[in-house]
């Protein structure tokens, strides 16, 4: 049986008067039902865009595939012609967006916006379509439904966009559900109801959820894997618990370290990753991770490796990540509670 | 919504009192040239008591306030007055000329609506290609032609030289003529009126739709499954067209009252063409009157446009309280 989600070597370039920009460079994973994958990563990872890609939303040109394939219960997404595309597009895979203060139209109500989708892949009617939205408003967690679903989204405040969203892309109880950085622009109180609202969701509907974050706060609480991305690429894939206390790659050690840390003191000094991604159109050479890394050696110049298995299911870019020694010095911030 | 209208109709009755100030105002003596006694009576020499009688009979030894409240009061009674020189009470000419104008202005605006959207949505959605040039180029060559010029062109082209050629040719001037139908007589006079138009808005048609397709909300709309088309008709143009429906009311507007030069092009028996002719002969009551109706056309097109705005945007449901 072929995993329900597949992205096996995704090399998602633009092609922009200034040069090739390599968004996503060689990206796999794969996903099962009801599996949580956390992907985390500076901004211009690559993690929107992969999950871009897997929807079908980077524009073509000047986006386009070079290499690699993604595939649905086994039939490539790639191969599809358009209509077979469409109608896996907010059907079977459906997608929440970062910002939900623009991702709605502002001339339409809540209501048929949620409806839209029922419309179009389940044929519902007008009338049908509307009751299944209120219910669907009612399940995210808005009160008054009823009432609600006839607001425009100016009259919603942004926790309950976000809501209306989630209700959008659950309308047709999709397989896959991709979040891309769906608490970003919520303040923090109403972002824990949002990732509650999505953990309650996966329990109820089974469907698989990508998760795309910078907040490894987030990924820590909801993830069952976690993939790190870097400059377009991969660069460690774990279990939640592997890559959150046996991290392996340097970089995944700086993510971690620069968590602000409440335990310790509260005036401390954050710990940033010194420096800055490096320009996706002209990468450096070797390791793209190696200008801004603490342990670089003459070595990592010289070529860029792929994910090797460390142990068991545990992967990791880096090429001394099998060597023990080296692990044991992200031990210092590792040992402490999180 | 409803307390909105009123209190904007409210709001137009001192636009209203202001604008008539402002024409009576040029009324005073001195401000414009010419008697209108020497206007009434033509060139031949009257008796002074003739003279004083036409005095009396129009208040014009009154001072200015007084005849403007008179002129207002006969105005709240349907009286514009007399033009000086047709003998003819204004209300009659005007009642005569202006469903002219307004069936010139309204064709008009049809002709903008659909070929400046169409254009506008074409080279918008085919960015760069062959059509968007061709739509961008040649908006540009229209909004720089003066219509009284693109008038005459097409009169020459479709009205003589076509008829010398032996094709089907068009009228150029009048509305009614033995030779044709009643509606080919607009054809030319409309797509000059139209011409400028079109190209702004088909142009703001384009750059609307243009920045709505880099919306969050497009993209929404294209995850959940729609196609490419739908997306545009349904989620792009309702977005997109409330620049161009202000555009266009505002221009419905402009046409109520100036389209002097295409009237003028095409002899058209229109209240511009009326305009043009009273300034020429100072006669003064009948471009009162005519101003006067084209303020409160345009005041009431201007409100209609802002209802639209309601239907077309929830955002700016005027005066509605948020629950």
């Amino acid at each position: 049986m072929p995993p329900l989600l597949e992205v096996d070597d995704l090399h998602m370039h633009f092609f922009t008067r200034d040069g090739i920009v390599k968004a996503v460079d060689g990206v796999s994973f794969s996903l099962e039902p009801r599996e949580t994958l956390g992907v985390v990563g500076e901004s211009g990872s690559g993690k929107s865009v992969t999950a871009l890609s897997i929807m079908r939303l980077i524009p073509e040109p000047p986006g386009k595939v070079v290499k690699g394939d993604i595939r649905f219960r086994g039939d490539s997404i790639l191969a599809m012609g358009e209509k077979e595309q469409r109608k896996l597009r907010g059907n079977r895979i459906a997608m929440i967006f970062q910002d939900p203060m623009t991702s709605l139209n502002p001339v339409y109500r809540i209501g048929k916006q949620i409806a839209e989708p029922l419309r179009i892949h389940k044929n519902m009617s007008r009338k049908d379509s509307w009751d299944a939205a209120v219910e669907l408003l009612k399940q995210v967690g808005i009160p008054q439904a009823a009432d609600r679903a006839r607001s425009y989204p100016h009259e919603f405040s942004g926790g309950m966009r976000q809501r209306a969203m989630i209700a959008i892309a659950l309308a047709c109880g999709p397989d896959v559900l991709i979040a891309d950085e769906p608490t970003t622009a919520l303040d923090v109180t109403i972002q824990a109801q949002i990732l509650e609202l999505i953990q309650e969701i996966q329990a109820r509907t089974e469907s698989a959820i990508i998760m795309i974050t910078h907040d490894l706060g987030v990924v820590a609480d909801v993830a069952d894997h976690v993939l790190v991305m870097y400059a377009g690429r991969a660069v460690e894939f774990g279990t939640a618990d592997d890559v959150f206390y046996r991290p392996l790659h340097p970089y995944t050690w700086g993510l971690l370290e620069s968590l602000p840390r409440h335990d310790v003191d509260e005036k401390g000094q954050l710990c940033p990753i010194k420096g800055q991604p490096p320009s996706l159109i002209n990468l450096p050479q070797g390791c793209a991770f190696r200008p801004r890394c603490a342990y670089s050696q003459g070595v990592c110049t010289m070529e860029r490796s792929g994910l090797v298995e460390i142990t068991p299911g545990h992967f990791s870019a880096c090429q001394f990540s099998g060597d023990s020694g080296f692990v044991e010095k992200a031990c210092g911030f590792l040992s402490r509670e999180r | 919504m409803l307390t909105y209208i009123g209190r904007r109709i409210l709001q137009m009755i001192p636009v209203f009192i202001g604008v008539t100030i402002l024409l009576f105002i040029l009324r005073a003596p001195g401000v414009l040239p010419g008697d209108p006694i020497k206007l009434i009576t033509g060139e031949r020499a009257i008796s002074p008591a003739l003279y004083n009688q036409i005095v009396k009979e129009n208040a014009l030894d009154k001072p200015l306030w007084y005849q403007y409240g008179r002129w207002m009061d006969h105005l709240f009674h349907g009286d514009l007055g007399e033009s000086y020189q047709l003998k003819r009470p204004v209300a009659d000419i005007l009642i005569e000329k202006f469903p002219n104008t307004l069936k010139l202005a309204l064709v008009a605006i049809l002709i903008e609506c659909f070929m400046g959207m169409a254009a506008g949505i074409l080279s918008a959605v085919k960015r760069y290609s062959f059509w968007d040039v061709l739509v961008t180029l040649s908006t540009s060559i229209l909004v720089s032609l003066p219509v009284f010029w693109l008038g005459m062109i097409l009169q020459v082209i479709f009205g003589i030289k076509f008829k010398e050629w032996g094709l089907p040719y068009l009228p150029i001037s009048g509305m009614t003529s033995a030779d044709f139908p009643g509606w080919v007589h607009y054809v030319l006079p409309a797509v000059t009126l139209a011409s400028i138009s079109t190209a702004y808005a088909a142009r703001i048609t384009r750059s609307q739709l243009l920045e709505v397709m880099g919306q969050d909300y497009m993209r929404t709309a294209s995850a959940k499954g729609l196609t490419g088309g739908q997306v545009i008709w349904r989620h792009g143009l309702k977005n997109a067209l409330i620049p161009v429906v202000t555009y266009l009311g505002l221009d419905l507007g402009a046409m109520v009252g100036g389209t002097i030069l295409t009237e003028t092009v095409f002899n058209w028996p229109g209240i511009g063409f009326q305009i043009y002719r009273a300034i020429l002969s100072r006669d003064w009551p009948i471009v009162l009157g005519a101003v006067v109706i084209i303020v409160i056309l345009v005041m009431i097109i201007n409100l209609l446009v802002d209802i639209s705005y309601a239907f077309l945007d929830p955002r700016i449901r005027y005066g509605r309280v948020a629950k």
